[in-house]
């Protein structure tokens, strides 16, 4: 019963949002019109889908329906087993962790280190974090990426970066003066 | 056809422009890398390169986001023949017949095969997307509200019928994409919905926010939690091209063209790319060629039949892309954001307004084939070089690409953020087996969707019955119910043929007890 729970798990969830997102759209205001179906009953259909879809699944994984009598797309009968090279190496979720923990880390210090200076960090970091351990090639690589994405979005494309905060935004300003006879 | 002739070279010309060529040339040689590495997918790719097109010129911006399309589809081949790598899901059939014919001493020779059908279907996909666009376009002018909505309800409804794993969770991923998509201000009604008082929700999320973090971010978490562990490559032994003589091409050409079309057809199909185009063509010749017994073995067929299919997928991809504005797949969906970040809608009118404009793609796809060809003959070498390099690095650059993807769209932090929630749900979709495809393409398509149906039920009094009754939108109608019957036909089909194999394993079990 345990694994049948676990299996349903994720469309349970997909119901509860589903209700959750159904009392949202009552809150939404707007001027009623008569005769005419409002800004709510999009999203509904919506909403509506996915609690069908999420059910249909649910009662079948609790009631432990054979997996061969799912009815799946096209395009899975036609690869068929065929997996990625990847799929027998078995999982690290410590990796994933800290990689999700690195990824949120950059969106959070961004504004504060600069474009410059937190993507330098984060490359180098994830290096590490992908096991790779030639301490020389991860810090020159971390330093002539970092270079190569600011002269290009920076200097040349001109995307509207963050250029950070004092005392870090001086990293940017360094790098950038690098650029200045470019 | 002259004016066709003459728009053609005016469009020949405008492409030998610097700026323009540069950007083929690059747009090429970058597809064909991203081929060759398994931890890059095409559509990743073009998202990954979308920032880079801000500040070029629109047309130059295309021409390099289609000639990575173009050159995705072949990069592959390389490394499915050599190493038993696929780079891409749609070079998975070459390894039946491509990796065997390399096994048996002839690498050189399925490379030559490789680039011959790529060279054949792309030419043959350019033929066809010239003479149809036009003709599509103009046929789409007749189209109301009930007629475009219809044509976007077969979109999403082939991309969840053609798509894989359960039907069901294809369906949870496409109501969640309409959901992000009705995220904002109600285009009818002008009221926010779902925007929790947060004034840059308020304009919408970006669909090219959600398709870089759960494309880029959810596939590169995926591989991180499997410690990157590739295969290791082995030495290239034998890395050159030995292509095939007249009287070989000859004795397959009627294959290489029935392929080509397929592959074309397929490519139009919306949802099913350039990967369902490789493996129905396999499937066709493997079920229905003049050497069927023999495929798998090692044969030309195996290795023309899925690359001719997969690289005219692209010609066909674009015409409804073109001619209706509707994208039928990642990357197409990724060639329309660089459209609509220019301030261009692709659809029917785009021909009439920005004429040289298309003209222009249309000639850079033709020279894009040829030159994807001609680099593919000659450096096949240092292409498949690049699979020495560490997947750590590749991923660490691909996330720096990801974060400047969703900055540079409207320069607001909470992008970032967004797409970092996007890539976190890209992960959890890929390790509980729900597809990425109806999520995102829902995304793009909610609002046309949206729009197209409020605004045939303002002007048709609420009748909801317009859908199935005037001509057009009735008949999309019916082949949208016939496609989403199709997995279950399919499904009842294999059931059978399983019980009926189970009950034969039984009787046969029971005699020899």
């Amino acid at each position: 019963m345990t694994t049948r729970l676990q299996a349903a798990v994720p469309y349970l969830i997909c119901l509860a949002a589903a209700a959750v997102l159904w009392w949202l759209t009552g809150q939404i205001t707007f001027d009623a019109r008569p005769g005419q179906i409002g800004p709510t009953f999009w999203p509904r259909v919506a909403i509506g889908l996915m609690a069908a879809a999420a059910a249909v699944e649910a009662v079948r994984k609790l009631a432990a329906l054979a997996p061969d009598r799912e009815t799946k797309g096209i395009g899975e009968a036609l690869e068929g087993g065929e997996e990625d090279d990847e799929a027998d190496a078995p999982r690290v979720p410590a990796l994933l962790y800290a990689g999700m923990a690195l990824t949120l880390a950059y969106a959070v210090l961004v504004t504060t280190l600069g474009f410059v200076l937190a993507t330098f960090l984060y490359l180098a970091a994830f290096m590490y974090l992908g096991r790779f351990r030639d301490h020389a090639v991860v810090w020159t690589t971390a330093v002539l990426g970092t270079l190569l994405f600011a002269l290009v979005f920076l200097k040349i494309v001109y995307v509207s970066l963050p250029r950070g905060t004092a005392p870090f935004d001086a990293v940017t300003e360094f790098v950038l003066g690098l650029f200045r006879f470019i | 056809m002259l004016e066709l002739v003459s728009q053609l070279g005016g469009g020949l010309v405008n492409c030998l422009a610097p700026l323009n060529l540069l950007a083929l040339v690059l747009g090429i040689v970058v597809g064909l890398l991203v081929g060759v590495l398994p931890g890059l997918t095409l559509v990743m790719g073009v998202i990954l390169v979308l920032p880079f097109t801000y500040k070029m010129d629109v047309t130059a911006s295309i021409i390099l986001l289609t000639a990575m399309y173009v050159s995705g589809t072949y990069g592959g081949a390389f490394t499915s023949i050599l190493f038993r790598i696929p780079g891409e899901p749609i070079h998975v059939p070459l390894l039946w017949d491509g990796y065997a014919m390399a096994r048996a001493g002839k690498p050189a020779k399925a490379l030559g095969w490789t680039l011959v059908a790529a060279l054949v279907g792309g030419v043959v996909s350019w033929i066809i997307m010239v003479l149809l666009t036009k003709p599509v376009a103009g046929f789409a002018l007749r189209f109301s509200t009930p007629e475009y909505f219809a044509i976007v309800v077969f979109g999403l409804a082939s991309v969840i019928a053609l798509g894989r794993g359960a039907l069901a969770n294809a369906f949870i991923a496409l109501a969640l994409g309409l959901l992000i998509a009705s995220v904002g201000t109600d285009a009818t009604y002008g009221s926010y919905r779902f925007t929790f008082g947060l004034p840059l929700l308020a304009d919408g999320i970006e669909f090219l926010v959600v398709m870089v973090g759960a494309y880029g971010v959810g596939e590169v978490l995926t591989r991180l939690e499997r410690g990157f562990a590739s295969k290791p490559i082995q030495t290239v032994a034998d890395a050159r091209t030995e292509l095939p003589t007249l009287s070989e091409i000859g004795e397959v050409k009627g294959m290489l063209l029935r392929s080509s079309l397929l592959g074309n057809i397929v490519g139009i199909v919306p949802g099913a790319g350039a990967t369902i185009a490789s493996f129905v063509s396999y499937g066709v010749e493997s079920q229905f060629g003049r050497r069927k017994s023999a495929m798998g073995s090692g044969i030309a067929e195996g290795i023309v039949a899925p690359q001719s299919a997969a690289t005219a997928s692209v010609g066909g991809a674009l015409i409804p892309l073109l001619a209706l504005g509707l994208p039928g797949s990642g990357a197409t969906a990724v060639i329309l954001g660089a459209f609509m970040l220019h301030g261009i809608q692709p659809g029917p009118q785009v021909l009439v307004t920005s004429a040289a404009m298309v003209y222009t793609i249309f000639a850079s796809l033709l020279l894009g084939v040829l030159l994807m060809c001609v680099l593919g003959y000659f450096a096949i070498r240092p292409l498949v070089r690049i699979l020495d390099f560490p997947e750590a690095i590749v991923s660490a650059f691909v996330m720096i690409l990801c974060f400047v993807g969703a900055l540079s769209i409207r320069g607001n932090i909470t992008d970032l953020w967004l797409m970092t929630g996007f890539g976190l749900l890209g992960y959890l979709f890929e390790r509980f087996r729900f597809p990425i495809a109806p999520l995102v393409l829902g995304v793009i398509l909610g609002p046309i969707a949206e729009e197209s149906f409020m605004n045939a039920m303002i002007s048709f009094g609420n009748d909801w019955t317009v859908f199935f009754t005037r001509p057009i939108s009735g008949t999309i109608m019916a082949i949208t119910a016939l496609t989403l019957l199709l997995p279950v036909i399919a499904g009842v089909r294999q059931r059978r043929v399983a019980d009926a194999q189970r009950r034969g394993h039984g009787t046969g079990a029971a005699k020899h007890g």
